[in-house]
């Protein structure tokens, strides 16, 4: 069963009304990897994580393909079962009401059910615990949601999701608020945190954010694959001229890690 | 339970239990006996309470379930069928008898209630569709009122009128009890789903990330609340501001989680309408306000302020 991978996808296949947006599109991701998926505006990387958390159908219309999630059809999972194997990450979280950072975090307990007067188990309390410490963001629990920054909201997001428990955790432009400095605390706890059996998906335009800490990249274009592969193989001036033509864009690499980065190549 | 959230359900009881005992003691009458007090006001009392209880219910629900600060319970055109039905059922001779009201009343509502609720199943998708939905009825119902005011004999809809203003005084025991006990057991079905409605603050794609079953929830919720609102509307008519603003109060006080929102909304609103109606007696001596006129006119200016007090923090 363990040579199964975690997440598959196969022949990902998707539609808004007439406009096909995802194109015969595959990809297996296994235990402990974390992979990003990249991409020009409207290519398809968010509707396909959606459609992979189970958030969007592939019933019906042009839409046809598979998701499995450890060798089970994962859309035959009832939406509670889903989100306790799977949390698709949103860029931003608007909330009306008064919430605190806390609350908001206990909210992915929800998933795991309960009896009715038993709201939160001593459990419930040390993983957010856990889970805000993590994502550096314990300082903030209680302030109030509206009075938190773009960062300071998605490091609280990223905090519930790791409360759900689930195994894999799909990341949607999650870290794009962050500053520099948080987002590598978050990359660094994320590269750790696969050592522990997650795994991750992240879908992010910082082409040098997501090449930094990914193990492979799967690009897309008008919702078909353009390279997939091992990070530092598929990040290279022919891929990149592929995905974004007439652009200057150009390829390095960090002098530190090593890893591909992408640079405007124009002078002025 | 902290000592806070405990201050908050003592305190909330205890105002309640004030506006019982001002409620059924300030009148139009100068000697309270006993008899007056059982026959008259006790019942009235007691569908204060309830028709309370309900809307601020249904207000805190409809604002979780559409994420939206300026719904209430109106906002879904139920109360324009109830609306409808009672002047209709004022028309064909049922203005003399509050269950006759009352039950044509409570036949719109329900009529409405079921196109709703179509329209939620079939626009699966969309929660903006139902929103958009139950705007277009209420506008319907309200626009099939004023036709019908304006070509039918004004005499013959006089009760209907007084009922759309919001109007209490036609309570009697049996009618009350049975409203009570048929709006507690609704609120008690709706705040078992505190869990669904706390996932929904974070909008629905989000809830659906947490687990939550949103077409399934969404559809419970508008079918328990529509069949709250159609009751609490035809028990008591058109009585504004109760589901609008007893929610925002007690989340300000307990914050936003619905284990606590929704039995301190039923407190409050109990106590909000039962003190109300209390007032409408009591400022206009010896003559009555419609009870719908006195909560607009507290809840407006209660509203704005609320409003101005959140601008001013997020400056």
């Amino acid at each position: 069963m363990n040579n199964k991978p975690l997440l598959a996808a196969y022949g990902v296949t998707f539609a808004y009304h007439n406009d096909l947006v995802l194109d015969g599109l595959s990809l297996e991701l296994k235990k402990g990897q974390l992979g990003s998926v990249l991409g020009p505006n409207g290519s398809g990387k968010s509707t396909f994580l959606k459609i992979i958390s189970g958030m969007y159908s592939l019933k019906g219309g042009h839409n046809s393909g598979y998701i499995y999630y450890r060798g089970h059809d994962f859309h035959k999972y009832s939406t509670s079962e889903r989100a306790k194997k799977v949390v698709y990450v949103p860029p931003d979280v608007r909330v009306e009401f008064p919430l605190s950072a806390y609350e908001m975090v206990l909210l992915g307990r929800l998933c795991q059910g309960g009896g009715f007067f038993k709201r939160t188990t001593q459990h419930d309390r040390d993983l957010a615990h856990w889970a805000m410490e993590q994502c550096c963001c314990w300082g903030l629990r209680e302030r109030n949601w509206s009075s938190l920054s773009g960062g300071q909201k998605q490091l609280v997001v990223l905090a519930r999701a790791l409360t759900q428990e689930s195994k894999l955790i799909l990341l949607d432009e999650a870290l794009s608020k962050m500053d520099l400095h948080h987002q590598e605390k978050i990359g660094l706890l994320l590269r750790k945190l696969t050592k522990e059996d997650y795994s991750f998906l992240l879908v992010s335009h910082d082409i040098n954010l997501s090449s930094e800490w990914s193990d492979f990249t799967l690009i897309l274009k008008e919702g078909k694959k353009v390279a997939c592969g091992k990070t530092s193989d598929v990040l290279n001036i022919e891929t990149i001229q592929k995905t974004y033509p007439g652009s200057s864009l150009t390829v390095g690499k960090n002098p530190v890690s090593g890893m591909p980065k992408v640079f405007f190549g124009v002078k002025h | 339970m902290s000592s806070s959230l405990f201050r908050a359900y003592v305190i909330a009881v205890f105002v309640w239990l004030i506006s019982i005992v001002f409620a059924l003691n300030f009148g139009a009458v100068d000697s309270p006996a006993l008899d007056l007090i059982i026959q008259l006001r006790l019942p009235r009392v007691i569908l204060a309470s309830a028709v309370g209880m309900g809307l601020a219910v249904a207000g805190a629900i409809l604002q979780a379930l559409f994420s939206n600060p300026l719904c209430e319970p109106y906002t879904l055109g139920i109360s324009s069928g109830a609306a409808l039905g009672a002047v209709l059922g004022g028309a064909i001779g049922f203005q003399m008898s509050f269950s006759g009201i009352a039950g044509s009343a409570f036949f719109g509502s329900l009529l409405f209630a079921s196109v709703l609720y179509f329209i939620s199943l079939k626009s699966s998708n969309n929660l903006l569709t139902v929103l958009l939905g139950g705007v277009m009825l209420g506008f319907l119902g309200s626009s099939l009122v004023a036709l019908w005011m304006a070509l039918a004999d004004a005499n013959g809809i006089q009760g209907a009128l007084f009922w759309l203003l919001g109007d209490l005084s036609r309570a009697r025991m049996t009618g009350s009890i049975i409203a009570l006990i048929v709006i507690s057991f609704l609120t008690l079905m709706l705040w078992f789903r505190w869990r669904d409605l706390d996932g929904l603050l974070v909008g629905e794609e989000g809830a659906r990330t947490l687990g939550i079953n949103v077409f399934s929830v969404r559809r419970t919720l508008i079918l328990l609340t529509s069949l709250l609102v159609g009751i609490c509307v035809s028990a008591g008519g058109m009585i504004g501001f109760v589901g609008l603003v007893v929610p925002h109060f007690v989340r300000k006080i307990v914050g936003s989680m619905h284990f606590n929102v929704i039995p301190l909304c039923a407190l409050w609103g109990a106590s909000t309408l039962t003190f109300a109606d209390a007032l409408t007696r009591f400022m206009v001596s010896p003559h009555e306000l419609p009870v719908g006129v006195v909560t607009a006119l507290i809840g407006a200016p209660l509203f704005l302020w609320i409003m101005l007090q959140q601008k001013e923090r997020s400056l």
